[in-house]
């Protein structure tokens, strides 16, 4: 096959695998969606470690270990905008703690964080209307 | 494809509306300081990254610096894999008057101090160690590419839910022992998932021996952590015994050199499962095609010399490439924004850039961190007919497409 043959494969197949877009047209389509039944409330209010912060509104539905990292998961009753101004600001005015890199998309973002001896992320994406789910993993820094 | 009609109709009129209003200036030297000759893929992969990324730039007219326009030039030096020559390397590059460095990581530990004194910026795009970059003591040092706390540190979120009993066999290297420190720090709290940790020479030819301890302790996992010919080895030496151990490694598993030498044994390769950075961003697979489609145009594919179960040619993607190109976009971003070509004054800058990677990503630094790729952006691969696709027991991985790599 000669290179303009092998471009216009590679074309062909980069349209293919377009298609498969993780957070295409399917994720932006959530944005208009009804939200249903929230996910169950944790019984108590999780300590996180390295006492890191909540965003205001942050509702928890579980927290589990995997391996040395603690994986939190939630949701706000917030569009992804302000759902993630909402964690950029807790993160930011909680003592110890720095945002290293934060970026928003369409409908998904993340707050990476480090202080008080770990680091990790904070990732949201927008699942209907008016629900943001997050998901926090905090392991040592 | 949407993406792909602006950006080539952009890049035919930029040299319209670019160089003849300002003056040229005299070109920009990027210095490209790589393993060519022991790892030979690496080196021409982080070389023709940052080829692509500079013919780009002068197509477009150059970098434009306070009312001139200034080309970039590429120079390519052997660092060997040698920490001594790798600093000699870095020296001359200063002496010559080089603008910025693009480092594959061997031997920063010592050779930024000589970039630092007239404030060169140096872009890791390979090795991970943790102690490479740090804003504070090191600020000409920047990293695009996994670091090893987060391979270390997502490997073990990932085996020890599984109840494995892990045997950690790493290699003497530099690249072994960084590599060695963060899974001592990613499995302290959880020390029974470990069977057995064994260094192991880097130049070994026969780790039969390790990998039999490592069968003796009841490992259910083998995690290797070295150069690719210590993957090779390991794997071999555990399959020409019959042990069908899975087998976990970091980015190095990926490396072409591991299938070559597997090569009379394909089936010995299935499983192998690899910790890397994540090749496509949450928009899409589109960004990454269009930059693995002009690069390939470019130097064609990266042939691995084997074969797929069905006689398809396997090629390698260009992920150490999309590193180093991504480092060049900011380099030449943060010459415009400096104002000015004094290496420091680019180093300062590079803290202030935002620029589109080639996968459409975010790519940045800023005063706080210097590390271009997350830990959370760490998935894993395992290969299957000398082919590998993200797993599906990791919640980032099973999001993430498989890449084209036969034809």
């Amino acid at each position: 096959m000669n290179r303009l043959g092998t471009l216009a494969l590679f074309a062909a197949l980069a349209l293919l695998v377009a298609a498969c877009e993780p957070f295409g047209d399917e994720d932006k389509e959530n944005l208009k969606k009804d939200c249903g039944a929230a996910p169950t409330q944790m019984t108590s209010h999780p300590n996180l470690p390295g006492k890191f912060p909540d965003a205001k509104g942050i509702v928890y539905t579980s927290v589990k270990q995997d391996g040395p990292a603690t994986v939190a998961s939630g949701y706000l009753n917030l569009t992804i905008g302000p759902a993630h101004q909402a964690y950029s600001k807790a993160v930011k005015s909680a003592s110890g703690y720095t945002v290293t890199k934060e970026e928003q998309d369409a409908a998904d973002s993340e707050v990476n964080f480090e202080g008080n001896g770990k680091s990790g992320q904070v990732k949201m994406v927008q699942t209907c209307k008016g629900r943001t789910s997050v998901t926090i993993t905090i392991r040592p820094a | 494809m949407q993406r792909l009609v602006p950006l080539l109709l952009a890049l035919a009129l930029l040299p319209a509306c670019g160089g003849s209003k300002h003056a040229a200036g005299k070109p920009l030297l990027v210095v490209v300081n790589a393993p060519f000759s022991r790892t030979p893929y690496l080196g021409r992969t982080i070389e023709n990254g940052v080829r692509l990324a500079v013919a780009e730039v002068n197509a477009g007219g150059g970098v434009r610096v306070a009312g001139q326009t200034y080309p970039l030039e590429v120079r390519a030096l052997d660092s060997a894999l040698s920490p001594a020559h790798a600093v000699v390397n870095v020296r001359r590059a200063v002496a010559d008057g080089a603008v910025a460095i693009v480092d594959e990581g061997t031997g920063v530990n010592a050779s930024w101090r000589f970039a630092a004194k007239r404030g060169v910026p140096i872009g890791i795009v390979f090795e991970g160690g943790s102690s490479l970059v740090d804003p504070k003591t090191r600020p000409n040092v920047f990293r695009i590419a996994p670091t090893d706390h987060g391979v270390a540190f997502r490997l073990a979120e990932y085996l020890i839910p599984q109840r494995l009993k892990v045997g950690i066999l790493h290699d003497d290297s530099d690249y072994g022992s960084n590599g060695a420190a963060e899974l001592t720090r990613a499995f302290a709290d959880n020390r029974s998932s470990v069977a057995i940790d064994e260094t192991v020479p880097a130049d070994a030819l026969d780790l039969g021996p390790q990998v039999l301890r490592a069968r003796r302790a009841h490992a259910t996992a083998l995690l290797v952590w070295g150069r690719p010919a210590t993957i090779a080895s390991a794997i071999t030496a555990a399959r020409s015994a019959g042990w069908d151990v899975p087998v976990y490694t970091p980015p190095t598993g990926a490396d072409p050199f591991v299938r070559q030498q597997l090569a009379d044994h394909p089936s010995w390769v299935d499983g192998l499962t690899f910790a890397s950075g994540r090749l496509t961003a949450e928009i899409g697979t589109g960004p990454y095609q269009n930059f693995a489609q002009r690069y390939q145009a470019a130097y064609g594919l990266d042939r691995v010399g084997v074969r797929t179960p069905s006689g398809e040619p396997v090629f390698q993607p260009p992920e150490t490439a999309m590193y180093a190109y991504d480092f060049v976009n900011l380099l030449a971003a943060a010459l415009v924004k400096a104002g000015s070509t004094d290496p420091a004054e680019v180093t300062r800058a590079l803290e202030q850039v935002t620029v589109e990677g080639a996968n459409g990503d975010e790519r940045a630094f800023n005063e706080h961190n210097h590390e271009g790729v997350v830990d959370d952006d760490v998935y894993f691969a395992r290969f299957e007919g000398m082919t590998y696709a993200p797993v599906r027991n990791d919640a980032l991985s099973r999001t993430l497409p498989t890449l084209p790599q036969t034809g």
